[in-house]
């Protein structure tokens, strides 16, 4: 293997500029779980341009990945249940689709990243079959052709040896490399939109360094959009375009990343900042969250993040704040925003 | 005779067998080889690397906790390698470890206030009834809540188990934690808790640290000395902020240049680190990481690299780095926050002082209570 270094692309994906009609809208999408008191999910909406990458970020729990699963309509119905809402995907609405309409989307205008490849691989087919699988599930490919293609996703998603790995099983691979691969074949289909799920937390730094900048290119030349779920606001600042802020399954702040970054409003959204090392600072101490999440049988009536919150007032506990817009398309549910002018200098 | 170092390691090594079963070969893994270094008394030092470099194999040889192929460990001057069994359980008591994933460290079977008086059943001569108010005592300390005695660990969230694994640390009264990757199981908002108790406890007990990690932002803002470990040595060592603003070693530079940036915009321009990781099975002759190194030349593959000293305590294993310029880390440069955003954030840390974070990650969660003040 010989030493070599990939320089970046720089911001070339920030010249796609948004399409007009977003990709992916969704609106209103509320989820309740069967026979939890409260919305699992409540009332999140956001859209992605084409060529745009859109980051939801948030804690364990925070609804996340439910929402990316409601989309690609692979919540189990008996348990999850759709209260509201609706999710267009190029004008259509996804959670009303049937279920052969979604399944010749899904992996085909629509594909999924998910955190672990190894889980999402399976292990007894070589990693060229699996890419080549779900080539001919929606193409009208032979084997030869579906092999090439797989072949040249392998050399695109710059996998070492090609021709080599795609007879390889999954547990031969390296994290990266499953990666790699899993990348290669949701891309094989030429999707519009990408969900990807945590892509690089199960990957060392300098790895995952790579995956980001891969994925960043491989954005930049297909124009595809990216929803990208993460808890790292580190990885936001890399990839982002837009950010979703989600607390307890509500979106409590979203903006362009640097709105987000240098202008953040919602005091979820500056706890969650000051607590990480690399943006409260390298000496000092850390500025922490009190308590916990509440659970869904003890969630306020009002602000989700009410019980936390450290300006927290008589009306954020009972009333629900609306997502009110500051200049720059930055959106805050909040009724203390912004804080400097609504909240006293000391605290009593 | 007191020295200042804490721990001192001579050439330590240690070699794993691996496979030789039905299928195949059996294979040696060169989790870590010839290792010396030493912690000294009091610091917060830092082990970091990725993924099989040896940093978790390093920390349990450090106390002993498996047994080294060759080589020696010195804990206050006494070599632990030549311990007996007898005396090495008399020193257990000094010598804590905090695991990364506190729930599997647990036994789910026992109280917390059972798995807390463990260790003081053993370490100390305390009575029953001593034993429960020491336990009491330490609940506190760590930010739960006396009553917590009575639970078991599945009743607890990930941060308050972290917590009762520190309680359990603490209670044989230890000079030196080993914490392995202590908080990188745990959501951030939570592992800044735990960071700030880990640093008051430091404090308060006068206790010796060292944090393995794969966190950099974690390892930069905890400790006073780094060692950069990569395929089972350690390739560079210095003064945390040294390290961080001169990386000399090429891997520490590409280490460095992968954390995630802390703006947006921040990370254009910089050089990735190509390639995976060589197996630990089969390392490459010479510098292990001339295979990925851009500075390597025909030398490297065929002569390691000593970790030689650098000037300003430091030292660093690699040929050049006399002649390699380190990389603009423009990553680590100072935010672009607003003046608004800079003021919230202050208010913020007004509104949220406390005398110590509590651990209200609580299971019994308190509405009325805004701010951490259970």
């Amino acid at each position: 293997m010989r030493a070599e270094t990939a320089e970046r692309e720089g911001s070339a994906r920030r010249a796609v500029p948004a399409a007009a009609a977003p990709v992916l809208q969704v609106s209103n999408l509320s989820i309740r779980f069967a026979a939890q008191p409260a919305d699992m999910i409540d009332d999140v909406s956001f859209a992605i341009g084409s060529g745009r990458t859109l980051c939801l970020v948030g804690e364990s729990g925070c609804g996340k990945s439910v929402t990316s699963l409601a989309i690609m309509g692979l919540l189990p119905q008996r348990v999850a249940q759709i209260q509201g809402g609706t999710a267009r995907f190029l004008g259509e609405d996804l959670l009303s689709m049937g279920r052969a309409a979604l399944e010749a989307k899904r992996g085909n205008e629509i594909a999924m990243i998910f955190q672990e490849p190894m889980t999402s691989l399976n292990p007894v087919f070589t990693v060229g079959e699996q890419v080549a699988e779900s080539v001919r599930r929606h193409r009208k490919y032979g084997r030869t052709e579906a092999r090439e293609r797989a072949l040249e996703m392998f050399r695109r998603v710059r996998i070492p040896a090609p021709e080599k790995r795609l007879d390889e099983y999954p547990h031969q691979l390296s994290g990266g490399m499953r990666q790699r691969v899993m990348i290669a074949m949701a891309l094989a289909n030429d999707p519009v939109l990408l969900i990807a799920d945590e892509p690089t937390t199960a990957l060392d730094a300098t790895i995952q360094a790579q995956i980001l900048d891969l994925i960043r290119d491989l954005q930049a030349e297909t124009g595809t959009a990216l929803l990208l779920i993460t808890h790292d606001f580190g990885v936001v600042a890399e990839i982002a375009d837009d950010v979703a802020v989600m607390y307890a399954g509500h979106v409590v702040e979203h903006g362009p990343v640097e709105a987000i970054f240098n202008d953040p409003q919602h005091p979820y959204t500056l706890g969650l900042m000051g607590s990480m090392p690399a943006l409260g600072g390298h000496t000092g101490r850390l500025m922490t969250i009190a308590g916990s999440v509440p659970p869904a049988d003890a969630m306020p009536a009002g602000c989700r993040f009410s019980t936390r919150c450290p300006f927290v007032v008589e009306k954020c506990r009972s009333e629900r704040p609306p997502t009110r817009l500051m200049p720059g398309g930055h959106g805050v549910a909040c009724f203390r925003a912004p804080l400097e002018l609504n909240v006293r200098a000391q605290p009593q | 005779m007191m020295s200042d170092m804490i721990i001192e390691t001579r050439d330590l090594i240690r070699h794993f067998k691996s496979g030789g079963g039905l299928f195949g070969k059996a294979t040696t893994i060169h989790a870590v080889d010839r290792v010396t270094l030493s912690v000294r008394r009091g610091e917060t030092f830092a082990i970091v690397g990725e993924s099989g470099c040896g940093k978790s194999t390093l920390a349990r040889l450090l106390l002993r906790l498996i047994e080294p192929t060759a080589g020696q460990v010195f804990y206050d001057g006494k070599e632990l390698t030549a311990a007996s069994p007898r005396e090495l359980r008399a020193l257990r008591g000094e010598l804590q470890f905090i695991f990364q994933d506190p729930y599997s460290s647990l036994n789910p079977r026992m109280t917390v206030g059972a798995l807390i008086a463990e260790p003081l059943q053993v370490h100390t001569q305390m009575k029953s009834e001593e034993r429960k108010t020491a336990v009491r005592g330490l609940l506190r300390k760590v930010g739960l809540r006396p009553e917590h005695a009575d639970r078991y660990p599945h009743e607890f969230s990930g941060g308050q188990r972290q917590r009762i694994g520190i309680a359990r640390a603490l209670a044989s009264g230890p000079k030196l934690l080993i914490g392995d990757e202590p908080v990188s199981a745990l959501d951030v908002s939570v592992q800044a808790q735990i960071i700030n108790l880990v640093e008051d406890l430091k404090q308060e007990f006068g206790l010796t640290l060292i944090i393995i990690a794969h966190d950099l932002a974690v390892i930069r803002h905890m400790s006073d000395r780094v060692a950069v470990m990569y395929l089972g040595e350690v390739v560079e060592l210095a003064e945390t902020e040294a390290l961080f603003s001169r990386p000399l070693h090429p891997y520490t530079q590409a280490l460095l240049q992968a954390i995630p940036a802390p703006a947006p915009g921040a990370a254009r321009g910089r050089q990735v680190l190509a390639g995976d990781i060589p197996s630990p099975a089969a390392p490459p002759d010479g510098c292990r990481f001339h295979t990925r190194c851009q500075h390597a030349t025909e030398l490297c593959g065929r002569m390691k690299p000593p970790l030689g000293d650098a000037g300003e305590g430091r030292s660093v294993a690699c040929h050049y780095w006399r002649e390699i310029t380190p990389p603009p880390l423009d990553t680590l440069t100072a935010s672009t926050r607003s003046n608004s955003a800079q003021q919230r954030f202050e208010l913020y840390r007004r509104y949220t002082k406390t005398p110590r974070d509590q651990g209200s990650d609580a299971v019994t969660h308190n509405n009325a209570a805004p701010a951490g003040g259970i």
